[in-house]
């Protein structure tokens, strides 16, 4: 079109004499127009058949707002329905409730996706917007009910772990198959393994540390002086653990009801449950798959150990105890998963000496 | 044909790599990065999402995904496979109770055929750490030689602490991955 409206007032010696072919080309364009527009029709005509047993088809606008609204309503009716019964219903029919109502709000957007060839851009726009706001509240409400979802997995985890600890220390030998896969065997780090309502003392000074594991301990006091590389912190139940400085990072999975002070370069926090934290980081801690964990500065005394800090780089406090991310939260708001400890429940300084009974390494 | 040629032409022309760095969390993979490239290690925090570093290695530039490792995001991993060079797997050579599970990630990648042409460059990391396993160990317990055989692999101990073994890695990646795209 654009060509024809130019060529005439402008022409040029060149155009005339091609006159004959942009004509060509014009009629051309014209057909190639007019097909698409016939295939339009019939792909309209065909989905309207389609459709026509689950979603009569209308072309109106009014007539689509309308089904548009009742839908929304219902998303909204059920949406208010799951909140109320959160308290009363157990979380799977919950669960449920919420993925029936998650399909409900695909089935209104693809409503909106197969009338958007007809209907003003405005209403588009608008209709989108009303679809995410509701995947908005549906989101929120899957939110408030992870730590539910949280809950049911761990507890089976948990009983999963009481049967293998039941066949006996096997478990804490790495993974049988790969054994044999490999023939090769992983030997263990030196640390606390398999303890029961102890006090577990280790003074690191005058050792070249590299990692220290603790593993499976239950209702045990930890208690360790000096400086180490790494440390591993798995499977811990009310325990509370005291450590010097750790140069390198510290890793903490499947910990309840524990108590930690530690320092360290780097601190990543997995599967922990109502368990506090003092720490002293050069980085910032991080949790994943956590709940009801709180944070505090760190607060440890023995002898010693400003010189320990100060080698390992941790004699500065940056506050960093107080800026956890959570990997399973990544919003503005404030996670749910973890809070500041209040001052007045907190702990006053701790003070560990090597003179203390208690059992060695073994 | 058409962009993709194009594209290849240009990165013959400025001679870049595309080098992702994956692991599981807590592996050094960040620490690496920035040592090699003479920055502060001192204060890394566990990485949220994704660094890229871009690093004049020799007469090529390199272009280093930095993909956090945290399990939550591992599911992200595959959004930076395209295109990709080069594929560095980190190791804490001193974390033996999840070389399982590092196992079954880095098996998990190795099938992805987006990254069945890349060259796999394996760090043991913290090397420094007394303790930990030696490459020797670490290529046993992940069963390397179990390859595929068309895969160019290389494993190297490392310390991203006191920068020892990193040079080494990147050298053979660099000239591996040279030797592939760029024949004269």
């Amino acid at each position: 079109m654009e060509d024809e409206a130019q060529h005439p007032s402008n022409p040029t010696p060149d155009q005339t004499l091609d006159d004959p072919t942009i004509h060509q080309k014009h009629a051309s364009m014209l057909e190639r127009l007019s097909n698409l527009h016939q295939t339009r029709l019939q792909n309209s005509l065909t989905r309207k058949s389609d459709s026509h047993s689950s979603n009569p088809s209308f072309e109106s606008t009014q007539s689509f707002l309308s089904r548009f609204s009742d839908s929304k309503r219902s998303i909204e009716s059920q949406l208010a329905g799951c909140r109320l019964t959160t308290a009363t219903t157990d979380p799977n029919s919950l669960k449920s409730q919420l993925e029936a109502v998650a399909i409900s709000i695909a089935e209104l957007e693809k409503l909106v996706a197969e009338n958007s060839y007809f209907l003003p851009s405005y209403e588009v726009r608008s209709s989108l917007k009303s679809i995410s706001d509701l995947k908005q509240t549906l989101e929120n409400l899957n939110s408030e009910l992870i730590p539910k979802k949280k809950f049911a997995f761990r507890n089976k985890a948990a009983k999963k772990d009481q049967s293998s600890a039941a066949k006996g220390a096997a478990i804490v030998k790495p993974d049988p198959h790969l054994i044999n896969k490999t023939s090769f065997e992983v030997r263990d780090s030196p640390g606390f393994r398999n303890k029961e309502g102890q006090v577990l003392v280790k003074d690191f000074k005058g050792l070249e540390v590299g990692e220290f594991a603790l593993s499976d301990l239950n209702s045990c006091e930890v208690k360790l002086m000096g400086c180490a590389r790494a440390l591993f912190v798995h499977r811990l139940q009310n325990c509370r653990v005291y450590a010097g400085p750790i140069l390198g990072s510290i890793l903490i999975e499947e910990v309840e009801g524990c108590v930690f002070v530690l320092a360290s370069h780097q601190i990543r926090i997995h599967h922990a449950k109502g368990s506090d934290f003092y720490l002293r980081v050069r980085s910032r801690p991080i949790i994943e798959d956590c709940s009801r964990v709180r944070f505090a500065p760190y607060c440890l005394c023995y002898k010693g150990i400003e010189e320990d800090l100060r080698e390992s780089s941790l004699n500065e406090e940056m506050g960093n105890w107080a800026n956890v991310d959570d990997f399973r939260w990544l919003r503005a708001v404030q996670s749910p998963n973890w809070s500041i400890l209040p001052e007045n429940e907190r702990v006053g300084t701790i003070e560990i000496s090597n003179s203390e009974t208690g059992i060695e390494e073994s | 044909m058409g962009l993709l040629s194009i594209i290849r032409k240009i990165k013959r022309k400025e001679k870049e790599m595309r080098i992702l760095m994956v692991g599981l969390d807590n592996s050094g993979k960040t620490t690496i990065v920035l040592k090699i490239n003479g920055e502060d290690t001192s204060v890394i925090s566990p990485t949220l999402g994704f660094n890229i570093k871009t690093i004049t290695y020799d007469k090529y530039t390199l272009n280093i995904w930095d993909v956090g490792g945290q399990r939550t995001i591992r599911s992200y991993w595959r959004n930076y496979f395209e295109q990709t060079d080069g594929l560095v797997w980190v190791v804490d050579s001193s974390d033996l109770r999840r070389l399982d599970d590092c196992k079954m990630e880095l098996d998990n990648l190795l099938k992805e055929e987006r990254l069945s042409g890349a060259s796999l460059l394996i760090f043991a990391n913290k090397q420094d750490i007394k303790g930990a396993l030696t490459p020797a160990e670490i290529a046993k317990v992940l069963n390397l030689e179990a390859m595929d055989k068309t895969r160019h692999w290389k494993i190297v101990g490392c310390s991203a602490y006191t920068g020892e073994g990193l040079l080494e890695g990147f050298d053979w990646l660099v000239q591996d991955i040279a030797s592939r795209i760029y024949v004269p």
